[in-house]
């Protein structure tokens, strides 16, 4: 226990608190969007409706936000584990491997967590935006746990053990996943066939989980079960090319 | 003496390629064991085996009796630097410590690394020695019996070597057993007590210094002498005759039997040297001679 937390407070500093790519790029830029979209550009919108866009892209850029950390930060610190060879240090110490990914899984989350609540304070600071506390929370809490299959898709990138391929990887997940489900902008602009597709992305179902609560309707099981089942079928996906590259690492080099 | 790591008929293969036929060795408690190839010999794949990060075709490895804590008495010093961003020395020697059940007190592990006022700096700003050192430190962090040392003094500087030489005798006297691989067969000459030479894929020699040079030393003999080299020139066992002005350099494998047919000669020569070769000229002459060995 004593090493795990250990772990926690070196991974805390140089994956969160030293970290300047965390703030500027899984931060700082749904900040600047979400204040380019609800305080600068919003000419055309009613004001009547004003504070409900504010609101309903508030919780786009939270989970804008938890993408951006779940895939680009976890893949890009699990190959710098690897390329600076901090991974094969843990693997010759006693350290049990499941410890190693613990102490790692608990940060990203932690990471989603500090992400979402600078967020909800923008909002609330910035736009006057008002929701009793349990609400705050629970959209805070929705959208992090719900992330946890993202943060699998890091771990899953980062298996390319690559950088060149990483980048291309990462890129080509969020930036689409963003737009397809809704993030940027509405998925009701998108045309009904690429509707469908959005509607199946993790990011969609969190996102309809979290405006569930903020409007006070019934969550859809639906969606629930659909996080459930992306975390499953990633979970299993990485183990499946954890072991096959473990069976040639072992076999082949 | 008691076996701490044991290799019976191992065998690696890369695809087609064979790296390493037939390795059998053992490794007792208490001992320096250096293992010496060229490049390529396939030493740090034969550690990465006994390290159980990559597998043999076929062969057994037994290290520690295979205890399931194994690794709770290794320390390992791998040929690449760890280097991690945004973490001091004093952490990441924190967090290794922590691994372990009974580590080596902090000050203790700063003292032998020789890593005093290098605390709080950053990993990845280190120099290329002082990486090297903190290796060298997170490998002792676990206060191991059994160190694995793969080029643990590249870059680094001829004071640090020489330091950290001395800090792995002392390990020594402290009952732990070294298994280092190094290309500075100089500085492994004054501290193994055991050579083993990877070439051709085996283990084609395993034994003490004093043992290969028995088998492939060659000594040079120099003297100062006005006596005509007729005297001297058909005497057995001369490898190689030079003769420069009145300066005599003989050399040979035996240089007993040379320096007893000098003998009638003495009152005629002086400065007589008598110089053994280093493990370095032992080294290549016994990768010359590779196939013979066989």
């Amino acid at each position: 226990m004593n090493s795990l937390i250990y772990q926690i407070n070196i991974n805390f500093k140089r994956i969160i608190l030293r970290n300047k790519r965390f703030f500027l790029f899984d931060m700082m830029l749904p900040i600047i969007f979400y204040l380019l979209y609800s305080k600068v550009l919003v000419n055309g919108i009613p004001q009547a409706d004003l504070k409900t866009w504010q609101m309903n892209y508030l919780i786009s850029m939270i989970i804008y936000s938890c993408l951006l950390g779940s895939i680009i930060t976890v893949a890009n610190t699990l190959l710098e584990d690897k390329t600076s060879h901090f991974d094969i240090l843990s693997r010759l110490t006693p350290l049990p491997r499941w410890q190693y990914y613990l102490s790692r899984i608990l940060i990203f989350m932690l990471l989603n967590l500090i992400s979402a609540i600078v967020i909800c304070l923008v909002g609330i600071l910035v736009n006057h935006l008002t929701l009793p506390i349990a609400n705050w929370s629970l959209i805070i809490l929705i959208s992090v746990l719900g992330t946890t299959p993202l943060i699998f898709m890091g771990i899953l990138i980062s298996l390319a053990n690559n950088p060149a391929t990483v980048n291309l990887l990462n890129n080509i997940v969020v930036f689409p996943l963003a737009i397809i489900s809704g993030l940027w902008w509405p998925i009701t602009m998108m045309p009904k066939w690429l509707q469908s597709i959005g509607k199946l992305t993790p990011t969609f179902q969190i996102s309809n989980i979290d405006q569930a609560i903020l409007h006070g309707k019934i969550i859809n099981s639906h969606y629930i079960f659909g996080i459930i089942l992306w975390l499953m079928i990633i979970v299993v996906t990485t183990l499946l090319i954890t072991k096959y590259q473990k069976h040639k690492e072992l076999n082949i080099e | 003496m008691t076996s701490i790591v044991t290799v019976e008929h191992l065998n690696k293969n890369y695809g087609k390629k064979e790296i390493l036929h037939n390795i059998n060795f053992n490794v007792n408690k208490n001992q320096i064991i250096a293992l010496i190839g060229e490049n390529g010999a396939g030493k740090t794949t034969l550690i990465n085996i006994l390290l159980d990060l990559i597998s043999s075709n076929s062969g057994t490895v037994n290290i520690l009796d295979n205890e399931k804590d194994f690794k709770e008495r290794i320390g390992v010093m791998m040929q690449q630097n760890i280097s991690i961003t945004r973490i001091t020395v004093k952490e990441i020697l924190k967090l290794t410590q922590s691994y372990y059940q009974s580590p080596l007190t902090y000050e203790k592990i700063i003292e032998l690394a020789d890593l005093n006022d290098l605390e709080d700096s950053k990993m990845d700003k280190l120099s290329g020695g002082q990486k090297r050192r903190l290796s060298f430190a997170l490998a002792i962090a676990g206060n191991p019996d059994l160190l694995f040392l793969d080029e643990p003094t590249a870059v680094m500087d001829s004071q640090s070597r020489t330091k950290f030489w001395q800090t792995i005798t002392d390990l020594k006297k402290q009952h732990k057993t070294v298994f280092v691989t190094s290309h500075y067969l100089e500085e492994l000459e004054t501290i193994a007590d055991r050579i083993m030479i990877l070439q051709n894929k085996s283990i084609s020699f395993d034994g003490s210094i004093a043992q290969l040079r028995e088998l492939e030393g060659e000594s040079i003999i120099e003297f100062d002498s006005i006596l005509l080299p007729d005297l001297f020139k058909d005497i057995p066992e001369i490898i190689d005759f030079k003769k420069v002005g009145d300066h005599y350099k003989f050399t040979t494998k035996n240089a007993e039997l040379i320096i007893g047919q000098l003998t009638p000669y003495l009152n005629a020569i002086n400065n007589l040297k008598v110089q053994q070769n280093s493990l370095d000229s032992l080294f290549v002459n016994f990768n010359k001679e590779g196939a013979t060995h066989e």
